[in-house]
């Protein structure tokens, strides 16, 4: 199986690395060789018909800035779409960063694998943010799969698992912690009585949140999860445009401290019931969804049966690897797998 | 606003279409769809199918017809050096076509689409603005060229993103009608429903209030005016009484047209492109009403088949012989009725398919005994009185009889669907306006 990789960061590293690891494993196992031909960064390309590995890739990154430094394989000044189109791959890992207020490109990249036959996998939450049902219907209508797991919850299966317990039953609301920057500033405003911006700048420093964390504190990251929830979990055609976001920038620390007064927590919950939204909702001490730190938490109404919790770090870059690792034997699995 | 082709007729209809939307453009947004001029889609096809089979004079004859009107509007609104171009592209392609001797669906789009694109080009030279195609907006369709389905939720994410910036920037934009592309960017016909479905995609991307679809006519009527001269304008009806309406082929937009503005419950106002006072006919989720009945409508040159027999009773599957064969012949059933004793079905088949569906019946059921007679009865119309509020109200059947038989007027077979949208009969063809005139008294349509 031929793959190609759009985008070069943590996640894109590890996944790569995480392929040679288990390169012996993948083929013992599931009859899989996957063969890397092809990855591409912000300036520039790698395509290799026999494979490219992740020793020369680094190399040509920490030499050259890009992976167009490999030697004999390099492709500089690219048009990623055209590349994805033009390239011999079965599947195109979208591992470009989530750039939530120009979601075109990756767009434009997903476009071209459905249309050329190419299977997709997306970690880059903005296509689905801005565009998920027009996504998904292009993949079916070029019968092509499109997986997207790293997309919430990082490496914790969230979102088939939340599928799984929708089958048979009903789910009736979906609540959520679904970003760890801003679980980790509140729980620190509680525990340690700070301000919120003395919080950040320690989040910032201990690199859990961006030097820009505006994605975060404004909710938009929590946004773009409960709309993939929304219509990979209960099948709503939703866009960011749909969901009713407030952040919690500049909260005062009087809003923790009169909510612990009731037996509350603050959380930033992502809330998908009768409309879709994200806003700071108090939590009660001790229950499922009151998680501490960064951690990411989700908790499944179903009709019949009772409310389900899962609970798990919410992002890494290892982490994200591994699910784009089972999107793929999802997806292999899918179109015949062992053949 | 959506104008249809004989509102875009000539240079100088074009100015007045710019006219009114100009009008509207003080007070809102407008974003204009047009159709090919008047009769140039017909003009089109005809020089595709010439060109198909080989025809070299088409170039003299046709082609230069579909020349001069296109020069004339463009010299008149001064916009020469565009429509040159398109004209040039269009004789290549005829001269290709003419070359292989060979029409495939999909070259068939590529000339066809000419219409659309010359009379985008003239309404955007007469309102100073600019044209689009439907590609260029982000229409994209699967690959059934000629009857092209818009991949739906990825062409009203492409038109928002594309037209939501330029109409910030206050641009007049006018868009092709009838034309999208598939994915690989081939240019595709969306056929039925054509331009008024590309201005009510349009519509539910941008959320419009309104989408106004501007033609000759002032709107929806309870029964047309030349049959019935006490006829009145609807100002108000549902998406379903229109669909419904659509589908009896009166002057109302085709039902699959109706689809994207019904499922994002914008309103669509039919109306005059012209007659501005006139506020047309506003389609909408729901309409207030007390009125049982909102129009009858005549469906003529249409046959009557009766398949009957014994043999018919009780056999599962003489049903599915009958369609089956009438698939086969390509024959489109309009309406059909049978009644419990089953000793007969009934069929009601455009006039023009009448001989092929004769045949095959006969051919394949009475040769079998699936049947024992194929009846035709070939000189019938169809009368459907279409309105939502006879659903669950009591006594219409008999109110509709009663006046049939008031004028003398004998049924023939009778259908209505459960969803009591709609009642239809089968009359004698020369009873039909009649039916018409006696069930739009006697439910007061013509007004007081």
């Amino acid at each position: 199986m031929r793959i190609f990789v759009v985008g070069y960061g943590v996640v894109a590293r590890s996944f790569i690395d995480l392929l040679e690891a288990q390169q012996s494993v993948l083929y013992q196992q599931q009859g899989l060789s996957p063969r890397l031909v092809g990855v591409c960064d912000s300036t520039g390309a790698a395509v290799s018909e026999r494979g490219l590995s992740a020793d020369e890739l680094r190399a040509a990154k920490e030499s050259t800035g890009t992976v167009a430094g490999v030697a004999g394989h390099g492709v500089r000044t690219v048009d990623a779409a055209q590349l994805i189109a033009e390239c011999d791959a079965d599947i195109v890992v979208e591992a470009s960063p989530s750039q939530m207020s120009t979601p075109g490109r990756s767009i434009e990249n997903l476009k071209a694998a459905f249309r050329t036959g190419k299977h997709a996998i997306s970690v880059n939450k903005a296509p689905l943010a801005a565009a998920m049902p027009a996504m998904l219907e292009l993949a079916e209508f070029n019968g092509v799969q499109f997986r997207f797991s790293g997309t919430v919850g990082g490496g914790t299966p969230v979102l088939n698992v939340a599928r799984e317990c929708a089958r048979g039953d009903e789910v009736t609301m979906v609540r959520g912690i679904f970003n760890g920057t801003t679980n980790f500033i509140l729980w620190k405003m509680h525990s340690e009585g700070l301000d919120f911006d003395t919080v950040l700048k320690e989040a910032i420093d201990l690199g859990y949140a961006e030097t820009d964390p505006s994605a975060d504190i404004d909710g938009v990251d929590a946004a773009t999860k409960v709309v993939i929830l929304a219509n990979y979990v209960l099948g709503r055609p939703a866009t960011i445009g749909d969901v009713k976001v407030e952040g919690i920038r500049g909260l005062p620390r009087e809003r923790i401290e009169e909510a612990a007064q009731r037996g509350n927590h603050l959380k930033l919950i992502g809330e998908i019931g009768e409309a879709l939204s994200v806003a700071p909702q108090e939590v009660p001490i001790g229950d499922p969804l009151d998680v501490p730190a960064s951690l990411n938490a989700i908790t499944l109404s179903l009709k019949a049966s009772s409310d389900i919790t899962l609970i798990g770090r919410g992002a890494g870059g290892i982490e994200t690897a591994t699910s784009v690792m089972r999107d793929l034997l999802d997806i292999w699995n899918v179109i015949g797998g062992r053949s | 606003m959506k104008f249809g082709g004989s509102s875009v007729a000539d240079a100088e209809k074009i100015r007045r279409c710019a006219d009114v939307v100009r009008a509207q453009q003080e007070k809102h947004q407008v974003v204009t769809v047009v159709s090919a001029m008047g009769g140039v889609t017909d003009l089109l096809l005809e020089l595709a199918e010439a060109a198909g089979s080989g025809n070299r004079s088409v170039k003299y004859t046709l082609l230069a017809e579909i020349r001069r009107r296109h020069e004339e509007a463009a010299a008149e609104l001064g916009v020469m050096e565009k429509v040159e171009p398109l004209l040039a592209n269009l004789e290549t392609l005829v001269a290709g076509i003419v070359a292989v001797g060979e029409l495939t669906p999909r070259s068939r789009d590529a000339v066809v689409s000419h219409g659309e694109q010359l009379s985008a080009i003239l309404t955007a030279a007469a309102l100073d603005g600019r044209a689009m195609t439907g590609q260029e907006v982000g229409i994209v369709t699967n690959d059934q060229h000629g009857e092209a389905e818009p991949l739906m939720n990825l062409s009203l994410y492409q038109i928002h993103e594309n037209l939501e910036p330029l109409m910030a920037n206050g641009e007049r934009i006018v868009v092709t009608g009838f034309l999208g592309a598939t994915q690989h960017g081939v240019i595709s016909t969306i056929g039925r429903g054509g331009s008024d479905y590309t201005a009510t995609l349009l519509g539910a991307a941008l959320k419009a209030d309104e989408i106004w679809i501007c033609s000759d006519v002032d709107g929806l009527m309870t029964a047309d005016p030349r049959n019935v001269p006490g006829a009145q304008l609807l100002d108000q009806i549902t998406f379903a009484e229109s669909i419904e309406m659509g589908q009896f082929g009166a002057k109302s937009m085709h039902p699959r047209a109706l689809e994207p503005s019904a499922e994002h419950k914008i309103p669509v106002r039919v109306r005059s492109s012209f007659n501005t006072d006139c506020p047309g006919t506003l389609i909408t989720e729901t309409a207030p009403t007390t009125a049982t009945m909102r129009s009858v409508l005549l469906l003529k040159n249409v046959a009557l088949i009766n398949v009957a027999g014994a043999a018919m009773v009780g056999r599962p599957g003489t049903a599915a012989k009958v369609f089956a064969a009438l698939a086969e012949a390509e024959v489109n059933v309009q309406m059909i009725s049978q009644t419990v004793s089953e000793a007969g079905i009934s069929l009601v088949v455009a006039e023009s398919q009448l001989p092929r569906a004769r045949a095959v019946l006969e051919g394949q059921l009475l040769r079998t005994n699936a049947a024992k007679r194929v009846e035709v009865d070939e000189h019938v119309a169809v009368v459907a009185a279409v309105g939502s509020g006879m659903r669950g109200s009591v006594g219409v059947a008999a109110r509709i009889f009663g006046a049939l038989s008031d004028a003398s007027i004998n049924i023939e077979a009778i259908a209505q669907g459960s969803s009591e949208l709609s009642v239809c009969l089968v009359v004698k063809g020369d009873d039909g306006p009649g039916a018409v005139r006696a069930i739009h008294d006697a439910f007061g349509l013509g007004g007081a």
